[in-house]
């Protein structure tokens, strides 16, 4: 078979088998990855040895399908992982108002919006300016994490405080919420620096030991709070025009390249960061834009993240998917670069055009069913996912996260202060004095 | 402007400090921190800590489980009367109506001064991302209307609407001819806005730095303080409502420029823009060892002029002869909603 071929089957096969897989939800793409980076490496020198001309194609392919995909769990199922954070809220709007099908193929278009953007704007100039860039940005990583946090902690708005006569009773209700998120954002940070300095996770499975805190901070949080609320989800209609036109796409694209392009770039800057910073840089009200852009945002956050390492004379690392791939493959030049950049274009065409019936599927699933048995289900799997990939160790650690994840939700603050998991050790780590911190604690 | 506008400035200006970028490469990245804080913080002064000690003359609050119009809109033709009557300063607070966990009825106050009246009307239950919840657009048809006692001029052209969290604060001052000034959020940018308090916050903080690391220290966290808090007053001074400027010197507001509102997204987005491309060749002066070489004329090229000619070519493709609707804010009051809703 011609290498042509053998690219485009791989390809085509990782995108629809992840395409489906992306509806479970808590399943994430980099624990596939990680479970099959492992199988690839055992079979390393065998005769049953998997060329990169196979898993490469089939990487892309399952990161592009993932990118766009996981909207559905996100939006339908309220489950969502870090980076679908910013769509569940507004995707649950029109879930409610009995459109959760124009909600999540929105989100589908702003998938694909990232793809043409990723392969007619970045993959020609990124080999040009992005090396650049590099150079100039490398030294200073670790302040752009540390204005990031600032933002997020500063930028949250205090809920209580809107009755009764001015003075302290009504500065302090006011101030409830953002004590309450001050304190998500540190809870996470120490959990942050437990794991990532003593991981009690095996180091069997050393690429999923984040996972189980991630699916405890933002999965199972959603899943109970759907159960206990117990709503009600209105019988759900599929419509033909999602009623958007090129000036919708083309905002949504300038808002979301530039936080899904931050969070692509910048180390630990994660897809839920770049989803804030893609809604509150563009000051876009329309709703449609916002759904789309957070669309932009991830797409671009999880394959432009994951492109990075292919671009002649960058060779960025930058997220999960491309430091499990830099261990089995190393790219050499442009070949790589043209190989991963078609990738991107099939699997994000192949990618939407599964969006439409498994979005059909997953709605009809979710008609027949009582919504609090279906988060209870989805509640399920996420639990038997954590214990089948960590142990007993990852479903402990998913109980702790759920005690700080539901904090946010108790106290109506921001769920994304739950990022202090990543966000605090790293930028501790990253301005030097990581191990002063982590020597305090104990753990070094 | 939005915060994150304000933030990014503040970012851009504290790079333009040598020191800034040489302790950033040292691993310390207290300036750009300083710089963010202080640009975003004369908002954060008024919008988490002011407001919650502004004491309101009269506090307008409607029964949530039976929202009248017309007790609103005689409750604020009370407070007109109070103004003129007792020719002094009153301030109103339009109270939200909260319905649930993520519910919020909406209602709007507009004060016709040709008729001579206030009238209310209760508008669609909101959810918290202010979006109407279908059905509920025409529950209370009826408007309020209570007869002013003067004429309110809204030099400032905000719609009061009420919805999510805190509701709105307006002032009435009586003027010399017997009318009053209507101050939309008379709390906000008042003192915090004022170039003199941002010199002020950088001598105190630069004292503290005096104390502990000596006098390089100190007069570098004065500049960084003082320039990027400035740079949130003279952005706020680009649009309607303006800022106390020079405060305890001045003690009103000077009315903004009316370039733009603060909520809107072309501006917002470009002045993040340029602050980062700012940020970049700032950083790219300090940078040693560069292999590549670029002037500032070909960053700005390269980085706003070709994508901004690219996007509006790629824009007018897709849209000519389409008639393009886009959810934008409520005009001049949309900073009060911005915060609101960008912070949730």
């Amino acid at each position: 078979m011609s290498e042509f071929w053998i690219v485009l089957l791989s390809v085509s096969a990782g995108t629809v088998l992840m395409s489906v897989l992306s509806c479970l939800p808590g399943l994430h793409v980099y624990n596939l990855m990680g479970a099959l980076v492992l199988g690839i490496l055992a079979l390393d020198g065998t005769s049953f040895a998997i060329p990169a001309m196979v898993y490469l194609p089939a990487f892309t392919g399952m990161i592009v399908s993932w990118a766009i995909l996981n909207t559905i769990p996100a939006v339908l199922l309220g489950t969502p992982d870090e980076s679908a954070l910013f769509t569940v809220m507004p995707g649950q709007k029109y879930l409610m108002a009995g459109r959760g099908f124009e909600g999540t193929m929105i989100t589908a278009v702003g998938g694909l919006a990232g793809a043409f953007f990723i392969v007619c704007v970045m993959a020609p100039l990124a080999p040009r300016y992005l090396p650049v860039a590099q150079q100039v940005l490398k030294g200073h990583m670790h302040w752009v994490l540390w204005i990031i946090i600032t933002f997020m902690l500063m930028s949250e708005w205090p809920k209580g405080g809107n009755r009764g006569p001015a003075g302290w009773a009504k500065f302090f209700d006011a101030w409830k919420t953002l004590i309450a998120g001050v304190i998500t954002f540190l809870l996470a940070g120490l959990l942050g620096f437990i794991i990532l300095t003593r991981s009690p996770v095996s180091h069997v499975v050393a690429f999923q030991n984040i996972m189980p805190a991630f699916v405890g901070l933002f999965a199972i949080p959603w899943c109970l709070l759907n159960i206990i609320s117990a709503a009600s989800v209105p019988p759900q209609h599929t419509t033909t025009s999602l009623g958007i036109n090129g000036d919708v796409v083309l905002r949504s694209v300038w808002s979301g390249a530039l936080g899904g392009g931050i969070a692509a770039y910048f180390p630990i800057v994660t897809g839920g960061v770049g989803g804030m910073l893609a809604g509150h840089a563009t000051a876009q009200r329309d709703e449609r834009i916002f759904i789309m852009g957070q669309g932009v945002s991830k797409f671009i956050y999880y394959v432009g993240a994951f492109m990075l390492m292919f671009v002649p004379g960058l060779h960025l690392t930058r997220g999960g998917g491309a430091w499990m791939t830099k261990t089995l493959f190393t790219p050499l030049g442009w070949a790589d670069y043209y190989l991963v950049i078609g990738c991107i274009a099939i699997a994000a065409a192949i990618s939407y055009l599964m969006m439409e019936p498994l979005a059909k599927v997953t709605l009809k699933f979710i008609n027949r069913f009582n919504y609090r048995h279906v988060s209870s289900v989805a509640l399920a799997i996420i639990l038997l996912m954590v214990l089948g990939v960590t142990g007993w160790v990852g479903m402990f650690i998913a109980t702790v996260a759920t005690g700080i994840g539901l904090l946010p939700v108790l106290f109506g603050s921001r769920r994304l202060n739950c990022l202090g998991i990543l966000l605090l050790p790293i930028a501790c780590n990253m301005s030097g004095f990581g191990e002063t911190i982590t020597g305090w604690l104990g753990l070094t | 402007m939005k915060g994150f506008t304000h933030f990014m400035s503040g970012v851009a200006v504290a790079s333009f400090g040598p020191w800034a970028i040489e302790a950033a490469m040292q691993g310390n990245p207290l300036f750009f921190v300083l710089g963010g804080a202080c640009g975003i913080l004369p908002d954060t002064i008024d919008f988490k800590f002011y407001r919650f000690f502004y004491h309101h003359d009269v506090y307008v609050t409607p029964d949530p489980i039976n929202p009248d119009p017309q007790f609103v809109a005689d409750e604020i033709a009370r407070a007109v009367a109070i103004a003129v009557d007792e020719k002094r300063y009153v301030d109103v607070k339009l109270v939200s109506i909260r319905l649930g966990a993520d519910f919020w009825q909406q209602y709007s106050v507009k004060l016709d001064n040709e008729k001579g009246e206030v009238l209310v009307k209760f508008g669609p239950v909101v959810n918290t991302g202010q979006v109407p919840v279908e059905g509920t657009e025409n529950r209370y048809p009826a408007i309020g209307r209570a007869p002013l006692k003067t004429k309110v001029i809204q030099t400032y052209d905000a719609r009061l609407k009420v919805d999510i969290f805190d509701g709105p604060s307006i002032g009435l001052k009586p003027l010399d001819n017997g009318d009053l000034d209507l101050e939309f959020l008379p709390w906000h940018r008042e003192w915090s806005h004022s170039l003199t308090i941002g010199a002020i916050l950088g001598v105190l903080v630069g004292a503290v730095a005096w104390l502990a690391s000596g006098w390089t220290m100190a007069w570098q966290c004065f500049v960084t303080i003082a320039a990027c808090y400035g740079v949130h007053v003279v952005e706020d001074q680009l649009g309607h409502m303006g800022s106390n400027i020079f405060y305890p010197l001045t003690k009103l507001r000077t009315p903004g420029l009316q370039w733009m509102h603060s909520g809107d997204g072309l501006p917002n987005f470009l002045t993040i823009w340029i602050g980062c491309l700012l940020i970049f060749w700032n950083l790219y002066r300090y940078q040693p060892d560069m292999t590549f070489h670029f002037g500032f004329m070909h960053l700005m090229w390269v980085g706003l002029i070709a994508p901004g000619l690219l996007f509006a070519a790629i824009r007018w493709v897709l849209t000519r002869g389409q008639n393009v609707a886009v959810v934008k804010g409520d005009g001049v009051d949309d900073e009060w909603n911005e915060m609101k809703a960008s912070g949730a």
